[in-house]
This record gives structure tokens, C-alpha cells and sequence, in this order.
């Protein structure tokens, strides 16, 4: 046993936080815990300062120019469900592809079962891509939208968003991107790639804590409110508030979520977002150099490379994922990410069907020592 | 003897009814026992004879009595480290004593139901 967690699930949520970031959601929260745009008095107009603030941040971020088309969630999941939703009508077509997670295709499935809706999963290639001319054999007269997984949670592959950002474009395509596993991971240049919108979540490489995320909106697109409710403004009509964000944001904001995006934010502006990527793009091309030959194991997905998020999956031989992860716990303390991650048709691509596969995915915390104990826990399993 | 659930609901479509000795079982989709209390060691030295364990020797017992155990007093499956510190052994020497492994093999014999999440 060792004497930490060897924590290697970072693309579930990223552990531990940078204390920093903690330190400012008590310390400005204790400060600053008031309902921002809910009054007149000056606390809660400093509170709305600070989203305002945090807009500005996040705009900036995602190379978006209006603020206001910044639109707060709980998750990525919570964003890419008011993107769907406030964007089809019945008879409209998707095409989307076969590397999303559940968070994209189980609204998919929900409308189209409804009969409102149909969509095209695009199938991805060896490397984890998907080729732009398959996307545009899917299009049809009724394709209103076009989704792709920015990064994706199994494999690591990054999609050339330039490319299909351009392809979107020049069809009069929406192109809305889930940057679950991207944001922060690797740049996103929506104004310049053509991306309509972006949803992103707080919690996972931008560093911050749980219940925070977002959608971003570029200039070019309009979506209807999927919810309703106080937002601060124009309380004496019974009409919903139509200008942005607060069409879509309804309710009072997770002020303690926001504080720590900003944080978040802060942290990899400070570190520098590319060199952490750097970094840990290394660890993980140590960790599949010293995995790539052992007997039993496969790797699924491109090997190491400049496109790449941090992120291994593979399988033993004769062994169920789940046990894998149990022992990697039980005996090294290693904490890994086992089944299907919520991406059904990757691992049907894969022929891992229900079972799944091995996550590793490593974070900014993440030590060679971390990478080498992972090594050495596997190369015990495989050997077996 | 197997019987399929005509419920067109998710649970009940995944069901599975078998009659094992003199008992009459649910089961889910993975053959996890849905009640814990229709367990009896002749079923689990049945579904361990279908696994390929024809003899369940004293730490196979050893190991479905802890799994039962801990189950009845804390309403939950032991955890990964539980397991390792309770049974004295590592979870590589358990997943090998089952031909099913831990969750398919051990925890599974034990009666106990299939975990809620992706493990």
C-alpha cells in the first residue's frame, strides 16, 4: 500500500483542487455570499460585479466577444441539455457523432423517441477522429445542428474543430461543441473556428469545484428558454426575460460555483494552461510507454501525441474492467475510472460493449512517482 | 430453467426468473440476485459449478460469508479496502479464487445485488 491516493480519474472531476482556488471560494464567499442582481444594496451589487466579472473572464476564455452570451449552468451536462432542447423543433435532424457521451445522445434519444426529431451518429476512425467528409455525407436538407465532442472522455482524441467549425459554416450549420473534457485542457477559439456554442463544466480541468458550469452562445445564434422563473428583471410582467443571459438563466446563480470557476480560471492563468497541458502530456506518454508492451493489456485509442488530452483506456485480458479498478484501489491506491464512462457507442466501436474499459486520466497534481506506482500495479496485474 | 420478464419497464424487462434447487430466484440482466434473501449455499455452489468453480473449498466460503456478513450489517458491500484489510488477502489473490472474479464471481455467488453504478 502506499501512503496516498494515486488519484487518476481526472476526467471525472479533478483532485484535489489547487488550494488557492479553495481558499478564495471561503474567502469570498464568506465575503461576498449575497444574491448577485437581486438588490439595490451594495453587497449584492458588488455579488453581480463579480459575475459580471466572471462573464468578461470566460468570454474572453472562449474567444467569444459578448459577455452577456455567457450563460451560467450546473454542468456540462445541465448546458448541453438547454442547447438541445432550446434549439430543435420537430421534423429537425442532428448529426452528431459516435464519440459523445450520454450527456449529448440521451437527449438526442429522448426527442427522437418523442417523434420530434431525428440524428446521424457519425462513426470516428483508428485515431479517434472524425472525418469532416463524413460529417458532410450525414447532413441532410433538415440537419438544424451539428454536435461534436470537443475531446473525447475515452480515448483523449481532439477533433479538428477548425476544420469542421469551417465545414458548419459554409452549409449555414449551427455547431455546438461539448468542451466537457477540453476547457482548459486545449485552447477554444469559437469566434475564429465557427463554433456557435460551446458547453463547458467548471469542475474538471478549469480546475473549479462541482455544480458550476456553462453554455456559450457566439454572436450568430439565438435558442429559447427551456426554463422559467425570477431572474431580477422586469419582476411585475409574467413574461420571461428575453435580453441575454438572463433568458436563460433562471432562479438565483451558484454564487459559491462561480466564485470558484473564477478562481479556477485564475489558477490556470497563473500556471499557464499550456504548460500544465504539457506536463502532463509527458506523464501520460510515460504511463503508455510502460504500458504499451505488456502482455494482456490493450490500449484503446491514438497513442501520445500533440492533439491529445490526458487520457489512457485500455483492458487486461481475462479480467473484468471493474475488477481491475478494485484491485488498483484495494491493493495500490489507485483510484481509476472502470465501464462504459458514459459513452455507449465509443465502446461499441471498441467491441467493449457493456463491460467497458480502464480509464486513467491524470491532472495537474499528477508525479512521475504517480505514473511509475500505476506502471508497476499493472505490470503486477497483467502478469498475473 | 429460465424465464423472461415481459415487462416492457427497464427493471422489470431485465429480469430473469430461475428455479436453482428447490428455490424459485429473480435475477437481474447480469445475474445478480435482485433479494439477497433467496441466497442458500446449494444455489451458490450451483451458479458456482456453472462459473466453472466445481469445488468450493473453505476460503471460497470464507470470502461469501464475509461479502453476506458485511452486507447484513451495514446495508452496503464492503469497500475495495474493507475487503483487502477484512479477509486478509490481496484483491488479486480473491479475483483469482473466482473464475468470474470479484464483482462477476465473488460478489455475485454471495447473493449480493449488482452495484448501482459503473464500477
Amino acid at each position: 500500500m502506499t501512503e496516498r491516493l494515486i488519484y487518476l480519474d481526472n476526467a471525472a472531476t479533478s483532485y484535489p483542487k489547487p488550494p488557492q482556488v479553495l481558499a478564495r471560494m471561503c474567502e469570498t464567499y464568506a465575503r461576498m455570499g449575497f444574491s448577485p442582481g437581486r438588490g439595490g444594496y451594495d453587497q449584492a451589487m458588488e455579488a453581480e460585479t463579480f459575475v459580471e466579472r466572471t462573464r468578461w473572464k470566460i468570454a474572453r476564455f472562449f474567444d467569444v466577444p459578448d459577455p452577456n452570451r455567457v450563460i451560467f449552468t450546473a454542468n456540462a451536462t445541465d448546458a448541453l441539455n438547454l442547447a438541445i432542447f432550446g434549439l430543435l423543433r420537430p421534423g429537425d435532424h442532428v448529426v452528431t457523432t459516435c464519440l459523445e457521451h450520454n450527456s449529448v445522445l440521451r437527449p438526442l434519444f429522448h426527442l427522437k423517441q418523442q417523434i420530434m426529431i431525428d440524428y446521424t451518429p457519425v462513426p470516428f476512425n483508428g485515431r479517434g477522429l472524425v472525418e469532416p467528409s463524413d460529417l458532410t455525407r450525414a447532413i441532410r436538407p433538415n440537419t438544424r445542428l451539428m454536435i461534436v465532442c470537443h475531446a473525447s472522455n475515452v480515448l483523449g482524441s481532439v477533433q479538428d474543430l477548425p476544420e469542421i467549425g469551417r465545414l458548419c459554416a459554409s452549409l449555414g450549420i449551427p455547431l455546438l461543441i461539448d468542451a466537457a473534457q477540453s476547457a482548459g485542457q486545449t485552447p477554444i477559439r469559437m469566434s475564429e473556428w465557427g463554433v456557435s456554442l460551446a458547453a463547458f463544466t467548471g469542475h474538471k480541468a478549469l480546475m473549479g469545484p462541482t455544480g458550476i458550469g456553462g453554455l456559450v452562445l457566439g454572436a450568430d445564434i439565438d435558442i429559447q428558454p427551456t426554463r422559467f422563473g425570477g431572474t431580477g428583471m422586469n419582476s411585475e410582467s409574467l413574461v420571461h426575460t428575453e435580453t441575454y443571459p438572463h433568458r436563460l438563466e433562471a432562479g438565483t446563480l451558484n454564487m459559491l460555483g462561480i466564485i470558484g470557476l473564477s478562481a479556477g480560471l485564475d489558477y490556470l492563468q497563473q500556471e499557464t494552461a499550456q504548460q500544465l497541458h504539457e506536463q502532463e502530456a509527458a506523464l501520460l506518454k510515460r504511463l503508455y510507454d510502460g504500458l504499451v508492451a505488456l502482455p494482456g493489456v490493450t490500449i484503446y485509442g491514438p497513442p501520445p501525441g500533440p492533439d491529445r488530452v490526458p487520457i489512457l483506456t485500455l483492458n487486461v485480458d481475462r479480467m473484468s474492467p471493474s475488477d481491475v479498478g478494485a484491485i488498483l484501489d484495494g491493493d495500490y491506491d489507485i483510484a481509476v475510472r472502470t465501464g462504459v464512462h458514459c459513452a455507449p457507442l465509443v465502446h461499441e466501436t471498441l467491441g467493449t460493449g457493456n463491460r467497458g474499459a480502464v480509464r486513467f486520466s491524470l491532472g495537474p497534481f499528477n508525479t512521475a512517482q504517480d505514473i511509475d506506482r500505476a506502471i508497476e500495479a499493472m505490470t503486477g496485474l497483467s502478469g498475473r | 430453467m429460465d424465464e423472461s420478464g415481459g415487462s416492457p419497464s427497464e427493471s422489470q424487462a431485465t429480469r430473469r426468473v430461475r428455479f436453482l434447487g428447490d428455490r424459485r430466484i429473480v435475477f437481474d440482466n447480469e445475474g445478480f440476485f435482485l433479494n439477497p434473501d433467496d441466497w442458500s449455499k446449494e444455489v451458490a455452489r450451483l451458479l458456482a459449478a456453472e462459473s466453472g468453480l466445481n469445488q468450493m473449498g473453505p476460503d471460497h466460503w470464507r470470502v461469501l460469508t464475509f461479502f453476506r456478513e458485511f452486507y447484513y450489517q451495514n446495508g452496503r458491500a464492503p469497500l475495495n479496502k474493507q475487503l483487502r484489510n477484512s479477509l486478509g488477502m490481496d484483491l488479486l489473490t480473491l479475483e483469482g479464487m473466482f473464475p468470474e472474479g470479484i464483482k462477476m464471481g465473488a460478489r455475485r455467488l454471495a447473493g449480493l445485488p449488482n452495484p448501482k453504478s459503473c464500477l
